[in-house]
């Protein structure tokens, strides 16, 4: 094993395992702000560091402190001391290994040496996924009934039978995927959605599985307990649910879990079906063979997006009534100049890429960095849908939930699943 | 049981006791008729005109309540149009000069002129010209106060003095609106009975300086109970109430009405002696005067009881037949001699004609019925050879200390289970907190044997443990007062024939205890 | 009396609206339209920047109570405990002294409120025969660090003057 093959290894670990985490601040920030904004309010906006308030940011940053700092308590009652620890690592975990199949970009090709860009390079992919997920309402029903709390078991029973009818519809949707894809290898799958249909059409699974990918997303909010699905916390009539004896880091990490599991779902739903790193029309190949021009695309483009962005903040970030010398435009100002600041940089690495070290690795690379990109944006879009959806659509009546899975999407996958494996059978 | 008539009110046929006037037969059946001046103790006097009723086909049509008499077939008119023109004429002419500062008024609440006015009248005042003025807040001794502008003339306190105290300190002196209710100069009320009148005073123009703005009435819970202020027994009212983040306290005691013992009336001192109860209490266990818990201290004693060789029990003339009656148990069961010496609660010549006795003793009757000995003779010579004494609350030092039991006392190793801080507990070197007579319940029996029962009417936040807990604390086997009362029936002929549940509010006058007693 | 029947028209019973799909992109529509119209400019958002923008007060508003004063200066209360009796939340607490300016005979030797446990609902303010209490402070922000601290004594009540002119308040209060 080569230094280089270390050096990929622990990169793409740490891709793995911190993505996601530092997704999570970005996530609690967007659920936040984008409640708000989504009701016209303004959301988090007063914690400040030396009157820097990054938008709400630190807001997170506080409540985090405020989490860590918080005495732990294990409720006296607590029979079970060992399960009740042990849940929300539990369910924090499995939310965590489940990215660990997706990849991120394509197939990095280093002289002769091929790295597959996911956490840990297997070939089982998709099957791992729907086995750690399915792991992972262990640790909220671990967490219900070692709470010994009636609100705490219902919020489990709750979870593990909404668990139980959705998977159902998952798996379904998931096998006339599979049918499609010809494989569970999700970078293949990957791969595969490069190519067009017609010669023009991007062959994205959304494009293939209309039906399919309805129910796997509906599916999807359902096993990530997230509104309108989240009847396991119900804080109308279950209070809290399965976490209603938890605090301070416990909490935390069930907290954490839950937006870890909505990155990880969203990252899955893009590798699906929405083209995975895949930006339409440009395969690896072309980019890599016009890597020159795509970057003066976007050295051009940056300094544009600086500028309306600086705009845009500039028209927000100030207080909306009279104040004197006004700190939160100065504050504004700051966050301009490191904008530009970070622009300027940009423009340079590029440049220096341009002038001295273009063609053959570098490329290579720079396509790498580039999927990652439009991978990360794509999640990030799909996590928006998820705040978006949570703050538009009230929760389900229990019974309306248990309708929906078995009444409506299961016959509906399997439908899918016929008319799936017809065309595939008649068009080869 | 008297004759039993038929009368018709408002065409609706009743049957009530013959003999009696109109306002309280009806009271018996359950129909008031708004009056001022008739007090059942006092007699009709006819002034008020409140109680006018209507007789159909009477002659005269119309008739004071309180000075008719219920006679067979009468038809008597209540709610007709001018009875009710009546009413509301009455009250208007009462409220003329009223001064109408109900807010401000102890009465409030529980005034006769305020309820009838919002059940007859309702009307506003026609009155153009200026109230007359008359005395307010006038001291008339004996703590009553006086307020002129709200007496409604109804004569009941002066009739008081004359014929219930025979004391006639109260007149009412001048005419028309000029009359007011006063005392003659320089004489004051002076008798041991002259509270009474701030509770049978209609209206709020007697108050009591020591009620006197402490609280209102409506917030009191009034709780009957018995005043242990002497062998009387008198029945009272027990008002408590408890404030917010304070504790259940006694406001006051007003007379309650039974005729076999009290009539209407209780004497000053037992009215005012509700402040005993709320002062002055042991509230916590002490061994050798440094506080203990309770369960602790319980433990200290059965320790020193199992240690003692001739221990000695004294028990208070106060406490209840059933704490008698336990604690005698525990006396057999830890081989003590008891005791109920008690000649220091008779205070001879203090006692009058009426309700105030000599002896302050409530339950003397009952130590006689369990046979419980309280010579001196018998208290001395048990003091003198006892190791241990365990005094139940018998304030041995009521009338004054003792000097001979006081040098005795201070030589003998005691213990005292005592509702109040009393100077004959100082040489205890166990002191257990117990409750006072408003804070448990029980049956005591009167000197003249009437049997009467009271409920537990305070309860206070960290209650009290009374004689008969304590009493099963220390291995007794009786837990609360009924439970006594199978052994009680026993040994006491002239009780087996009692259910201590069913004992009427006017309790049980006892047929010659003395002869069955001798029997038995 | 005959019982009035009325009959509510059942909405969502379209096949369009069964399919549910449908009504709910029409609802992430509008609230999409929300976000972004907030996005791109913050300053139309409903809201009010409290504390530095405080809320204009009314004379109708139950804030913080007060007692009042007679012309000369003396306390108007009598302690009647009509206010007390009231109280849904039993938390005001009186006692009773003997009075010898001649406004009355009854005045208050103690007075406290507990503004923890008050519900602001103004039941005093209606009962008082002497318009002796009023919530016309214009506090509306009662805070502190102590729960003692917020039990307010006679002192405290007479000592904040009321936050509007006399006729403004009974107009308001009507
Ligand atoms: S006597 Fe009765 S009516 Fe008169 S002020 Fe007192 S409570 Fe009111
Ligand atoms: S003071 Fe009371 S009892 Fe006496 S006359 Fe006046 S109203 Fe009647
Ligand atoms: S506002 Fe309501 S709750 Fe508060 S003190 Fe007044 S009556 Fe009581
Ligand atoms: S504030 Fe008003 S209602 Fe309350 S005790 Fe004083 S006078 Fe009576
Ligand atoms: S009660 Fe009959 S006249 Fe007064």
């Amino acid at each position: 094993m080569s230094a280089l093959d270390i050096l990929l290894v622990i990169l793409r670990i740490a891709f793995g395992a911190f993505v996601p985490l530092s997704f999570v601040a970005v996530l609690v920030w967007m659920e936040r702000r984008g409640a708000a904004f989504f009701q016209d309010r303004a959301g988090p906006n007063r914690c400040n560091v030396l009157g820097f308030r990054a938008g709400g940011l630190i807001q997170n940053a506080a409540d985090g402190i405020k989490l860590a700092f918080k005495e732990d308590i294990v409720p006296g009652h607590v029979k079970h001391k060992f399960y009740f620890i042990l849940a929300p690592m539990l369910v924090f975990i499995t939310a965590l290994l489940c990215f660990a199949v997706i990849p991120f970009a394509d197939v990095l090709i280093l002289g002769d040496k091929h790295y597959i860009m996911q956490a840990i390079p297997m070939d089982i992919g998709i099957l791992w996924f729907l086995a750690v997920v399915g792991f992972g309402v262990y640790g909220i029903i671990l967490a219900g009934w070692s709470s010994h709390n009636k609100y705490g078991v219902l919020g489990g029973l709750r979870a593990a039978a909404q668990v139980i009818s959705y998977e159902i519809p998952m798996g379904l949707a998931l096998v006339s995927l599979l049918a499609v894809y010809g494989t569970v290898n999700l970078t293949e799958m990957a791969q595969f959605q490069g190519r067009l249909l017609f010669g023009f059409i991007p062959m994205w699974g959304f494009v293939l599985q209309p039906l399919g990918v309805i129910i796997f997303i509906v599916a999807a909010f359902a096993e990530t307990n997230r509104t309108p699905f989240d009847l396991a916390e119900g804080e109308s009539e279950i209070v809290a649910g399965y976490h209603v004896e938890y605090s301070s880091m416990k909490f935390a990490l069930f907290f954490m879990g839950e937006y870890v599991a909505m990155f990880v779902s969203s990252a899955l739903i893009v590798t699906l079906y929405f083209g995975s790193y895949q930006i339409p029309w440009f395969t690896t190949e072309t980019l890599v063979t016009y890597a020159r021009p795509v970057v003066i695309a976007i050295m051009i483009g940056l300094p544009v997006i600086g500028y309306f962005f600086a705009e845009w903040m500039k028209r927000n970030n100030r207080s909306h009534y009279y104040r004197e010398n006004d700190p939160r435009q100065k504050e504004t100002a700051v966050y301009v100049a490191l904008l530009w600041s970070l622009v300027a940089i940009l423009e340079v690495v590029l440049l220096v890429y341009l002038v001295f070290a273009h063609g053959g690795v570098a490329d290579r690379i720079l396509v790498a960095l580039l999927q990652i990109g439009t991978f990360l944006f794509k999640t990030f879009l799909m996590c928006f849908v998820y705040v978006w959806v949570r703050w538009t659509l009230p929760r389900f009546r229990y019974d309306q939930l248990q309708k929906i899975g078995w009444e409506k999407l299961l016959p509906l996958a399997l439908l899918n699943i016929f008319i799936t494996s017809a065309i595939i059978v008649s068009f080869g | 049981m008297a004759e039993l008539v038929k009368l018709f009110v408002n065409g609706q046929e009743v049957e009530v006791e013959s003999g009696k006037n109109l306002i309280d037969a009806l009271r018996v059946v359950g129909i008031e008729i708004p009056h001022f001046c008739y007090h059942p103790a006092l007699g009709a006097d006819g002034n008020c005109r409140m109680c006018l009723v209507g007789i159909e086909d009477g002659r005269p049509p119309l008739v004071p309540a309180c000075k008719t008499p219920v006679q067979e077939g009468m038809k008597v008119l209540l709610d007709a149009e001018h009875i009710k023109k009546i009413q509301r004429d009455v009250l208007e002419f009462e409220l003329i000069n009223h001064p109408v500062d109900c807010p401000v008024c102890d009465q409030a609440g529980e005034c006769a002129l305020q309820d009838y006015y919002m059940n007859y009248s309702l009307d506003d005042s026609r009155m153009q010209v200026a109230q007359v003025t008359k005395g307010k807040r006038m001291d008339f001794g004996c703590g009553v106060v006086h307020d002129q502008e709200r007496c409604v003339l109804c004569g009941r306190c002066v009739r008081f003095t004359r014929q219930i105290t025979k004391t006639g300190e109260l007149g009412i002196v001048n005419r028309t609106d000029a009359a007011r209710v006063s005392i003659f100069p320089g004489k004051p009320l002076n008798n041991r009975y002259a509270l009474n009148i701030v509770d049978i005073c209609p209206v709020g123009a007697m108050t009591s300086s020591d009620f006197r703005f402490r609280q209102r009435v409506w917030f009191l819970k009034k709780d009957p109970g018995i005043c242990h202020g002497c062998s009387k027994g008198c029945a009272i009212y027990i008002d408590h109430h408890r404030e917010k983040y304070k504790d259940d306290v006694i406001y006051r005691y007003r007379a309650r009405t039974n005729l076999n013992v009290n009539g209407y009336f209780i004497c000053d001192d037992g009215r005012l002696s509700y402040a005993g109860e709320n002062e002055n209490r042991q509230t916590s266990a002490l061994a050798d005067g440094a506080v203990i818990g309770f369960d602790e201290g319980i433990e200290l004693v059965r320790e020193r009881l199992d240690r003692a060789r001739k221990p000695l029990m004294l028990i208070s003339p106060d406490c209840s037949l059933e704490q008698m009656w336990a604690v005698q148990r525990i006396a057999t069961l830890y081989g003590a001699e008891l005791s109920g010496y008690s000649d220091n609660y008779i205070i001879d010549g203090d006692g009058d004609e009426y309700l105030i006795n000599d002896d302050k003793a409530a339950n003397r009757r009952g130590l006689e019925l369990l046979e419980i000995d309280f010579s001196r003779a018998q208290f001395l010579t048990g003091l003198q050879h006892t190791d241990l004494l365990v005094n139940f609350n018998n304030d041995l030092f009521f009338g004054g200390v003792d000097e001979e039991l006081k040098s005795l006392l201070d030589k003998t190793q005691s213990i005292a289970v005592c509702s109040h801080q009393l100077q004959v507990y100082e040489s205890a070197s166990i002191v257990l907190p117990t409750a006072s007579y408003s804070e448990y319940g029980g049956t005591i029996i009167n000197e003249d044997n009437v049997l009467q029962r009271f409920e537990k009417a305070l309860f206070k936040n960290e209650d009290p443990k009374d004689v008969l807990e304590i009493t099963r604390l220390l291995g007794g086997a009786i837990n609360d007062a009924p439970h006594a009362w199978p052994g009680i029936k026993q040994s006491v002929a002239c009780l087996a024939d009692i259910d201590p549940q069913a004992i009427p509010a006017e309790g049980i006058k006892l047929q010659n205890s003395e002869d069955t007693n001798v029997g038995a | 009396m005959s019982i009035k029947v009325r009959t509510v028209e059942r909405k969502g019973r379209t096949f369009l609206e069964q399919l549910y799909l449908v009504e709910v992109i029409k609802g992430m529509t509008v609230t999409l339209g929300h976000f972004f119209r907030n996005l791109l400019d913050n300053s139309r958002l409903y809201v009010r920047h409290y504390p530095e923008v405080k809320p204009e007060i009314t004379a109708r508003w139950r804030g913080r109570h007060r007692l009042t004063r007679h012309e000369d200066g003396s306390v108007k209360c009598v302690a009647c405990f009509m206010c007390q009796t009231n109280c849904p939340s039993n938390c005001i607490m009186i006692e009773a002294g003997e009075r010898f300016d001649g406004k009355s005979e009854k005045m208050p030797t103690r007075f406290d409120i507990d503004l923890l446990e008050c519900i602001y609902c103004g039941y005093c303010v209606e009962a008082c025969p002497m318009d002796a209490i009023r919530m016309d402070t214009g506090i509306y922000s009662v805070t502190s660090y102590s729960r003692e601290s917020m039990v307010l004594g006679l002192e405290d009540l007479l000592e904040t003057p009321g936050a509007f002119a006399e006729e403004e308040y009974k107009k308001g209060g009507g």
